[in-house]
């Protein structure tokens, strides 16, 4: 696992400008999301005081006036947050075909090569991804797990620190299913550009079963860089929420310290994706599959290294 | 000639055999053990005045009980039948008043199919014993027919009636016509066979769920004779209660392993020998009886001032008792050293068992229901919110017993004003009510939210089953009177509001206050007349918002043009589209000449955007540090101020120590000559953050999820 993260680190280093992609359409989606409100925002306060205060604590009373005389903005962030993360998501489909397929060829970006692979893959992925969706539904379901070992050893009517903890366990299982279902899309999209798979129930099994099969170093992969980024979070937000009276060089500042913190998570990610990569060739062996072994479409995808 | 000389030979010999069945089937009385005498002289009227028997069947969840009711007519006028609250029978059916207008669920539960409530009445016995006023007061039902005499069974007799709405298939209110009628300052008694069935899980306060029982509603309760007449109100959704004050006896049998925790003070608790035991308690001067029960219950106790409390704590939330017990603390030292004593030794405090969500956050005399969860944050002061406002019901209900059905405000609103006062006084002003990773939220502004969200469906006053909503209902039943008072305290000051509050407390308890009441309280303690304010406030539906719509500074130019007389020393002027005020404006250029000062031609124009007038202060600031005030009594529509000076204006700001919680848009109260942008530019930067972390980690919406689980 260590060498596939070094390894990932430094093929994403070579391909440093695939991170100002992924940021550049990150930030672009961000400001499509935040423009709307900003324009609202500065139409209901600018011209008062609050326009001035808000930059110290957040009022509440601010936001329950905002949001009874601007019912039309919520309307729009309604309509938003329902179209944009799709659109968001499905962009980010179209641009891994582009960044596995770099990270396979091992050579060094080539933004013609990329962009080419990524309308390559793109419908592929697409498929992948509504044919992986049952999968995410049966993950999802391991959180009921829980909900049957509760009720076989307290009943029907546990005391509520069985059912507040339980439901911490919930939650936990529930991101074990959000990461195992990341794994298994990107093993999914993995063996498809690796083996040029066009047919993608097949490129799912093959991403479950290496998923899954070598769940230790796939999982681990994933759980480090996950950790990775949520922990640099945990120590940003507080720094970020302490300073209660900012001037304009603090807000400067704070929006750079953010947008870098968003350009370390695309490294992350695209080191996740390059170390993936690594990991299931090592577990390949380093074996590209020919079109004849492609049509086996239940051979065993190598053993655990 | 009374009614039972004019009954017929055949009803009098009826009414002769049941007597004499009465009597043969009567035990000699058990000598009940004397319950403590709370109160020297009685604080209240003592109007009625209940004995009650009851026993717990816990499997079927239903009460078996004996009433014996002593009601004495302290009016004026001559009373010909007797009206009785149902309550438990709003949850008969689904034709019921109160469940037509409520719907199913309530409260987060649902009645299912066996667990529908009501109570019947078996045997109803009405008494005129000549020495009825030396009855001992212990006369429990076991004993009391036999004390009765002569008496009339007018179980036949009984009928319901539905005087809000007309629906024959209500039963919440029974009405029984009197053999004979009972004159002013005559006693009766009314002896009742009952059973009550306790809908499970509980629903609307009351109800049972596992081992836990919250007993409330639960008796035949005498209505109200005021004003020549029964005030006696359905059972609705949206209704409290309304009741005379009495002394009470209630002996409850219960399961031997149980705690009971109930109104008033416990006298005994005697052992059956069959595996339950009666748990005896006494209320004096009291309005209502409610009581609870269950062997998990973990006992904690403490004492605030002179008043013992004594908590019901479920044994998973345990880790809470610290606070609750607190809270209740503060809650009682608050009340007693603001508003005025609490006659009552003790209250208790009766934990909601989880699944009986309904339960919680009620109150009854001397006793209060609560609610907690496990693993709740300490900045989440909902239980410390929920103590305050349901020990405040002490006050504004217990001994100041207004109509709920007609009145609600009078205790949900003062009720909620006070807890605007005492929450920041011992959570802090800021962040009284919530204060989770920078989140700080305090009362008012929850008031405030609860109010914005539909301000103007209906006046403050109204019968509570006739507002737009549920809703309407409930913001003009707390967070809208409660945004009022804390307006009109801003106007008069603290310690006339205070005063006010107080005297409202003395001259008042143990009385049905009605909204005149308190308001003529008000202008005599303030020494003026308020009713411009009431009317506004209390009887219509107006907004309260003023603006500061417009603001500029501008160099004042040099004259052109021909002649020109106008002073560069005129003072500030003020014009408004009120008549009465006749000051001009200098809303003319003004001539600077060389070498002089250069001097700003500044102004603000204020604009009430709402019906609600209400005197206003307008702050003003110069650049170079200058504050004006200014006052507008905010009746005309708008008002202008206008200013010559040799520096800018920067800003105006209506009602800028903010005591006008009412207002509705608090942002729109100020204006700037320059654009500000710097906080909005830090939300936006905030905002557009938190969208690109979600879109980048979509799962970080499965830790939101839980996040409001627990808050939940």
């Amino acid at each position: 696992m260590i060498s596939s993260l070094k390894s990932g680190f430094a093929q994403m280093w070579t391909n440093k400008r695939m991170v100002f992609i992924f940021f550049a359409t990150n930030f672009m989606f961000g400001l499509l999301l935040m423009l709307p409100g900003r324009a609202a925002l500065s139409g209901f306060a600018s011209q008062t005081l609050m326009g001035q205060k808000l930059a110290g604590r957040f009022s509440f009373d601010f936001l329950f006036d905002f949001i009874r005389e601007n019912g039309t903005i919520i309307d729009v962030y309604a309509v938003l947050f329902m179209i944009v993360p799709a659109v968001y998501w499905l962009f980010g489909l179209f641009l891994s075909g582009g960044a596995f397929a770099m990270f396979k060829s091992g050579e060094k970006f080539s933004a013609g090569d990329f962009w080419w692979n990524c309308g390559k893959y793109f419908g592929r992925f697409a498929r992948l991804l509504l044919l992986s969706l049952p999968v995410f539904g049966v993950l999802l379901l391991l959180q009921f797990v829980w909900v049957g070992l509760e009720r076989l050893f307290w009943g029907s009517d546990p005391y509520q620190y069985i059912t507040y903890w339980g439901a911490w366990v919930k939650f936990g299982l529930r991101t074990i299913s959000i990461l195992l279902f990341g794994l298994v899309l990107d093993y999914s999209r993995i063996y498809t550009v690796i083996a040029d798979e066009k047919r993608m129930r097949i490129s799912l099994w093959r991403g479950i079963r290496c998923a899954f099969t070598n769940l230790g170093q796939t999982f681990g992969l994933a759980l480090t860089l996950f950790l990775a980024g949520v922990v640099v979070l945990a120590f940003y937000n507080p720094i970020a929420d302490s300073l209660s009276a900012p001037n304009g060089f603090v807000i400067f500042t704070l929006f750079l310290a953010q947008q870098l913190y968003m350009f370390w998570r695309m490294m992350l990610r695209l080191t996740l994706y390059s170390s993936q990569m690594h990991l299931y060739q090592r577990i390949t062996d380093g074996v590209t599959l020919s079109t004849a072994e492609r049509s086996d479409d239940v051979g065993l995808e190598g053993t655990p290294a | 000639m009374n009614c039972l000389e004019r009954m017929p030979l055949q009803q009098k010999r009826l009414l002769a055999a049941i007597t004499l069945l009465i009597s043969s089937l009567l035990v000699l009385p058990a000598k009940a053990q004397e319950p403590p005498t709370l109160f020297e002289e009685p604080l209240s009227p003592r109007i009625a005045n209940y004995n009650i028997d009851v026993q717990l069947n816990t499997d079927t969840k239903v009460l078996t009980a004996q009433e014996l009711l002593v009601w004495h007519n302290q009016t004026q006028s001559v009373v010909y039948e007797l009206q009785f609250h149902l309550y438990m029978n709003g949850f008969r059916n689904t034709e019921s008043t109160f469940m037509q207008g409520t719907g199913n669920p309530r409260r987060s539960q649902r009645i299912k199919d066996k667990g529908w409530g009501f109570i019947e009445i078996d045997r109803l016995v009405v008494g005129y014993p000549s020495d009825i006023q030396n009855l001992p007061q212990t006369l429990f039902p076991d004993s009391a027919l036999n004390a009765m005499q002569p008496a009339a069974d007018l179980t036949a007799g009984m009928t319901f009636i539905q005087p809000d709405d007309g629906n024959k298939e209500d039963k919440s209110i029974l009405r029984v016509p009197l053999p004979k009628p009972l004159r002013p300052g005559e006693k009766v008694m009314v002896y009742l066979d009952f059973r009550t069935k306790l809908p499970e899980p509980s629903f609307m306060r009351t109800g049972a769920k596992k081992e836990y029982f919250m007993v409330a509603q639960w008796f035949p309760k005498m209505g109200v004779h005021i004003n020549g007449e029964w005030n006696t109100h359905q059972f609705h959704s949206r209704t409290n209660f309304f009741s005379d004050f009495g002394v009470y006896n209630v002996r409850m049998t219960v399961p031997e392993e149980n705690l009971v925790g109930a109104t008033g003070l416990q006298v005994s608790v005697s052992k059956n020998g069959d595996g339950t035991a009666t748990h005896f308690y006494h209320a004096e001067d009291v309005l209502d009886f409610a009581w609870t029960t269950s062997p998990d219950f973990v006992e904690v106790t403490g004492k605030s001032q002179d008043v013992d409390i004594r908590m019901l704590m479920q044994p998973d939330h345990l880790d809470s008792q610290d606070r609750m017990l607190e809270s209740t603390k503060l809650a009682v030292q608050y009340f007693q050293d603001w508003y005025g004593d609490y006659p009552y030794p003790n209250v208790t405090v009766v934990d909601q068992r989880r699944g009986a969500e309904s339960t919680g956050g009620m109150e009854y005399p001397t006793l209060f229901t609560t609610s907690t969860s496990y693993g709740l944050p300490k900045g989440v002061r909902i239980p410390e919110m929920i103590n305050t406002h349901e020990f405040g019901h002490s006050y504004w209900y217990h001994m100041l017993a207004s109509n709920e059905f007609e009145e609600a405000w009078l205790d949900e609103g003062i009720n909620t004003y006070t807890d605007m006062q005492i929450m920041p006084a011992a959570y802090g002003k800021e962040a009284n009510t919530i204060d989770v990773a920078g989140i700080k939220i305090g009362q008012t502004t929850m008031a405030r939210a609860q109010y914005l969200s539909l301000p103007d469906a209906d006046p403050l006053i109204k019968s509570s089953w006739k507002f737009y909503s549920g809703r309407s209902y409930g913001i003009n039943s707390y967070a809208r009177p409660g945004l009022v008072l804390t307006t009109l305290q801003n106007y008069l000051g603290w310690d006339t509001m205070l005063k006010v509050i107080r005297t409202y407390v003395e001259r008042w308890r143990f009385k049905h206050p009605r909204s005149r009441d308190f308001f003529d309280i008000i202008n005599e303690v303030a020494g003026q007349n308020l009713d411009w304010f009431f009317e506004q406030a209390f009887y219509t539906n107006a907004i309260l918002d003023y603006t500061v719509s417009d603001i500029f500074s501008r160099p004042v130019k040099k004259p052109k043009g021909y002649d020109y007389t106008l002073s560069t020393t005129q003072e500030d002027s003020v014009v408004t589209n009120d008549e009465n005020t006749v000051e001009e404006a200098a809303d003319t250029d003004t001539p600077s000449a060389e070498g002089e000062e250069k001097l700003y031609f500044s102004g603000v124009n204020i604009r009430r955007l709402g019906e609600f007038e209400f005197p206003v202060e307008v702050e003003l600031i110069f650049d170079d540090g200058e504050i004006v005030r200014e006052n507008w009594d905010g009746q005309a529509l708008w008002t202008k101020f206008r200013y010559t000076k040799p520096v800018r204006l920067v800003s105006a700001t209506v009602d800028p120590d903010y005591k006008i919680p009412l207002d509705a848009n608090l942002t729109n109260n100020s204006r700037v000559v320059k654009k500000q942008t710097l906080g909005i530019n830090k939300l936006a930067v905030r905002w557009m953050f938190w969208q690109q972390f979600v879109l980048d980690q979509p799962d970080f919406a499965n830790l939101l999820f839980r996040i409001g689980e627990v808050l939940n």
